[in-house]
């Protein structure tokens, strides 16, 4: 039971033990150290300087900027101190069919009119033969990115340039040591250290102390395990059933590699498809983050190897490191008083962007819904509600994530062949059907993702409805055409008074040594 | 495009709001992109004293429609609902007030009841209500009129009680308005195509025939098209203990109150729908615990004795597994009946078109629409279902009726939504819900259910700085429930045309 207020005073701190220091260490405990009040809670983190974590550019979502300007972080300092460079969406190269590009912006394509979403109106001049020009054309991320232009948004909503928001491209490592410094000058205790031993009440099952190499006990009323894919208490101690989704997601390895800079930086991340997986490309302003992720099944880590150093645009900066996972999920993300956040509580490939997402959502969910100063043990009522909540998420991420396998047209390819025949999750199957037959876009108040999303990525993984919505034809028609036209303009002539994108970074957050002008591809 | 052709014709079959809302919808809606709408008018099955009250959220619809509010009102008797008071007629807890607008404003980001909570067990006294402006309007009689400030504030919304016949004449002549051709008859026969699957045509009183590509099935509870198709029947019989209903009514209250009044009996509870020339009465009880007798005298005590036209039905709560079947969709009643004490018939039927328009079918294949349409249709009466639910499961009151309220089924949706409120005070968010988290909080907390624990980030803000912003929306409020009209002042201002 939950103690009844007033008696807590009486009662020492909550202690909080976090167990691995990185992305996800990190950011649950700066969530806690701010949200948490300091007299009530005690957060310790236990990481290892033995262990290592992946140096390459990591990829964000907007969400992120919540995120830090709830931690009151200085933008500019932020970006600086992770070499990070702006991104307003991800770039998909040969994803539907070779040669062909899209690009899933952080932003709106189009406007509704008349109360009905603009795809409707779009596939209407279609249908009826105006002039019209690609889907992609109609979002002003998109030519933003296009262009390599950056500005923020804005705040008029009248405005197109208010149409989208931004997420950043950095350096992950470089992240989690930020928010260390912050979260340990703002009192979170940081023990450097191995876990050799765990003890559990054997009672109730729930762990008490951990005992370090060096000796150290650590004791503990709530431990969050973020460990990594080890998954040291949440799979180690209790066992946390796994549910695996191999079968929609076959990648089970990366190799990743940074390298040199070779041009101006993109204000987005390029995702390629490859025969065996897809690579990834992530500018940061001091190197560029590259990776493939693979299916073995597919392909051999060699072949794989080569595949990546052939992609690169510059010199590699050391040789490619390899990665294996599992797709899934822990059925229970938080059981007895252990709570898994990041890889520890399930893995889903890069592809959109989502770990860290789901590792502030998670973070913040627990904040929420955590033990209080004083309670005698874990309410299952409260971790019933975060395990709904944290299923939720990895559910609807999931779907997204293997629409961009299952709607392709990379015939003769063993890896595509099976993504384009396999048996999808109905949840999704039942999305791509309303949208084949009338451009309908599932609609969620909670989770991820948006509507834009939904249709940048259907359309361009090639699904063009058979109809629309019959609410479009109501519209007058003699004046789509223009409408059309005029807002294609609106985005070209404000696009084109942006500054460009490193020159954006050089003025704003800039690091010694990145030179936009020094970098521009010859 | 496929070749199949478009859907251009569409039966509306049923009677009063519900036929005529379904048929002004679609024809307002569909109209200018091609869509012809023919409504087959059944006999009226509403008494002269039956009161329609209806949710905020129905205005969206009468915009939509160019309803003008003003000529509404005038037209059905109508008063202004701010909210619903519960009263405790068996004496075990005080009333509350479910108020259609916000209860304090976020604090720190948080919800101002997780801050409310604190402060109540810091010594606070303010009951949650209290900061409420659209309840404190209420309860001093007042209006709440929308304006810049109170959407700074937060949500301020009101209903409406209307004369349910006048309202559904109303109606129907916005129907006509936009172009609807309009049939009454005194019966329907079906005419399924050959493999029963699909609805050909209606034909009315016997003979007048009306074949159609789409039905729209709003005959109230019969469901005479939607059932024609053999769509299945969930009863939520274990759920709801009322299965009777008296519907009378009392003279007009003076002054009129802007809000409707439930008070809960020993075996029942009633309640009182105040409008402009005649206050609707309704009680509701289960059969083997109280006779029809006992249940007029029951709502007579509630009405002050003088009851006139009361009439009593069988009452059923329910919904069709599939609204959406073969060529058919069934709105309001016909989809779903709800149980009477949150007034969301008029909700049901709203749901049903919002839905139904953005998934209006462009040809006569449209299988996935129909799969989505149930999926979100089932959803969202289901949420709706669960917080009628709740009232009845955590129902506080002393008599055999609420034994048998609080013995009832509890959907695990609901289940899960009161175990997160005792344990935390938070509101499990869902999809599809109709009823806002300040609805289910005012609801939970008025049965009762006190909240063990609060999310630790409101224990951050000094107890100072609560101080500060409770005097603040205190203040807020007092200052702008006297600027307000009362509410029978409003109500003489719409009458002579005056108000906006």
């Amino acid at each position: 039971m939950e103690q009844r207020p007033g008696t807590a005073a009486a009662r020492p701190p909550l202690r909080v033990v976090i167990v691995g220091g990185g992305t996800a260490g990190w950011m649950t405990a700066a969530a806690m150290n701010r949200l948490l009040p300091a007299r009530d809670y005690a957060v310790t983190l236990i990481e290892s300087d033995e262990i290592g974590t992946v140096g390459v550019g990591e990829a964000t979502l907007p969400h992120i900027k919540l995120f830090n300007d709830m931690l009151g972080v200085d933008e500019a300092r932020f970006m600086r101190d992770t070499r990070s460079t702006f991104k307003l969406g991800i770039e998909f190269r040969d994803w539907d069919l070779p040669g062909e590009s899209y690009i899933h912006p952080f932003g709106a394509f189009g406007e509704p009119w008349g109360g009905v979403e603009f795809q409707h109106h779009w596939l209407r001049a279609r249908a009826e033969g105006l002039p019209s020009f690609p889907l992609q054309d109609y979002s002003f991320a998109v030519a933003a990115a296009r262009r390599n232009a950056f500005a923020f948004p804005d705040r008029d909503p009248k405005s197109i340039r208010s149409t989208f928001s931004y997420a950043y491209h950095f350096d992950a490592g470089l992240y989690a040591e930020f928010l260390r410094a912050m979260s340990v000058e703002r009192g979170v205790r940081r023990i450097e250290g191995m876990v050799r031993d765990i003890a559990r009440n054997p009672e109730t099952g729930d762990i008490t102390d951990l005992t370090l190499k060096s000796g150290e006990r650590v004791a503990g009323d709530l431990f969050v395990d973020c460990t990594g894919f080890r998954a040291l208490l949440l799979g180690g101690v209790f066992g946390a059933e796994w549910e695996d989704w191999t079968h929609w997601l076959p990648c089970d390895r990366a190799l990743a590699v940074p390298c040199e800079i070779s041009g101006p930086p993109t204000p987005h991340t390029r995702s390629t498809a490859r025969p065996a997986g897809w690579t990834w490309r992530i500018p940061l302003q001091h190197r560029v983050g590259n990776g493939y992720v693979f299916s073995s099944r597919f392909i051999g880590d060699e072949e794989a190897r080569e595949t990546l150093l052939a992609a690169l645009d510059g010199r590699a900066l050391g040789e490619p490191r390899l990665l294996r996972f599992s797709p899934g999920r822990r059925k229970r993300a938080w059981a007895g008083n252990c709570v898994g956040i990041g890889l520890a509580s399930g893995f889903l490939e890069p592809l959109e962007s989502t770990s860290i997402f789901l590792i502030q959502a998670a973070a913040l969910d627990l904040v929420n819904l955590m033990p209080k100063r004083g309670a005698e043990r874990i309410d299952p009522r409260l971790s019933d509600e975060f395990n709904r909540l944290c299923e939720m998420q990895y559910d609807r991420v999931r779907d997204f994530l293997v629409l961009h396998y299952a709607a392709n047209r990379r015939l003769g390819e063993p890896l595509w062949d099976y993504v384009r025949s396999m048996p999808l999750p109905e949840s999704l199957a039942h999305k791509i059907e309303l949208f084949r037959t009338r451009a309908m876009l599932p609609n969620y108040q909670y989770g991820l993702f948006a509507r834009d999303s939904w249709l940048s990525v259907l359309a361009g993984q090639g699904i063009m409805p058979e109809g629309y919505d019959r609410l479009a034809d109501a519209f007058d028609l003699s004046r789509l055409g223009e409408q059309l036209d005029s807002f294609r303009s609106r985005i070209a002539s404000t696009v084109e008074a942006m500054p460009e994108h490193g020159a954006f970074i050089a003025g704003y957050c800039g690091t010694q040594g990145f030179s936009p002008v020094r970098e521009k591809a010859s | 495009m496929t070749g199949t052709p478009l859907l251009t014709r569409v039966v509306v079959a049923g009677r009063d709001a519900a036929l005529w809302l379904a048929a002004a919808v679609v024809a307002r809606g569909l109209g200018p992109a091609g869509v012809r709408v023919v409504a087959a008018e059944l006999p009226t099955r509403l008494r002269p004293s039956d009161v329609c009250a209806t949710l905020p959220a129905l205005e969206a619809v009468h915009a939509r429609l160019k309803v003008d509010e003003a000529a509404l009102i005038r037209a059905a008797g109508g008063a202004y609902s701010l909210g619903q008071n519960f009263v405790d007629g068996t004496g075990s807890i005080r009333s509350f007030f479910h108020a259609w607008g916000s209860y304090g404003t976020p604090i720190e980001g948080r919800p101002f009841f997780q801050h409310w909570l604190r402060a109540r067990h810091l010594g606070l006294d303010a009951p949650f209500q209290d900061f409420c402006p659209t309840a404190v309007a209420a309860s001093n009689g007042r209006m709440l009129l929308p304006d810049a400030d109170t959407a700074a504030f937060g949500r301020a919304d009101y209903g409406y009680h209307m004369n349910a016949q006048a309202y559904s004449h109303y109606m129907k002549s916005v129907a006509r308005a936009l172009g609807v051709e309009t049939h009454e008859a005194d019966s329907l026969d079906i005419e399924l195509d050959g493999a029963g699957e699909t609805i050909a045509a209606v034909a009315l009183d016997g003979g007048r025939r009306f074949g159609a590509q789409f039905f729209i099935d709003a005959t109230g509870e019969d469901g005479l098209l939607i059932a024609s198709l053999g769509a299945g029947w969930e009863s939520w019989r274990g759920q709801f203990p009322a299965d009777r209903a008296l519907v009378a009514e009392a003279p007009a209250l003076a002054p009129v109150p802007a809000f409707a009044e439930i008070r809960a009996s020993e075996q029942g509870w009633t309640v009182l729908h105040p409008c402009r020339r005649a206050t609707g009465v309704a009680h509701f009880y289960s059969s083997d615990l109280q006779s029809d007798e006992e249940a007029l005298k029951a709502a007579d005590a509630v009405s002050g004795a003088n009851l006139s036209y009361a009439s009593v039905a069988a009452k059923k709560q329910g919904r069709r597994l599939a609204p959406w079947r073969g060529n058919c969709v069934a709105v309001g009643a016909a989809a779903c009946a709800f149980d009477p004490v949150h007034d969301v018939d008029l909700h049901a039927v709203q749901l049903g078109l919002v839905h139904l328009m953005s998934l209006f079918p462009r040809t006569e294949s449209f299988a996935a629409e129909r799969i989505e349409y149930n999926r979100r249709l089932n959803s969202s009466f289901d949420r709706v279902r669960d917080f009628q639910r709740a009232f009845y499961a955590l129902a506080p009151f002393k008599g055999a009726f609420w034994n048998k309220a609080r013995s009832g089924d509890t959907p695990p949706s609901l289940a899960h939504k009161i175990a997160t409120f005792s344990a935390r005070a938070e509101i499990a968010p869902l999809e599809d819900e109709s009823f806002d988290a300040d609805s289910w909080r005012a609801l939970f907390l008025g049965l009762g259910a006190t909240p063990e624990s609060w999310p630790p980030a409101v224990d951050r803000v000094p107890p100072e700085r609560l101080n500060e912003e409770f005097r603040r929306v205190l203040g807020f409020i007092k200052t702008k429930i006297l600027e307000q009209p009362a509410h029978d002042a409003y109500l003489r201002a719409v009458d002579a045309g005056a108000a906006s």
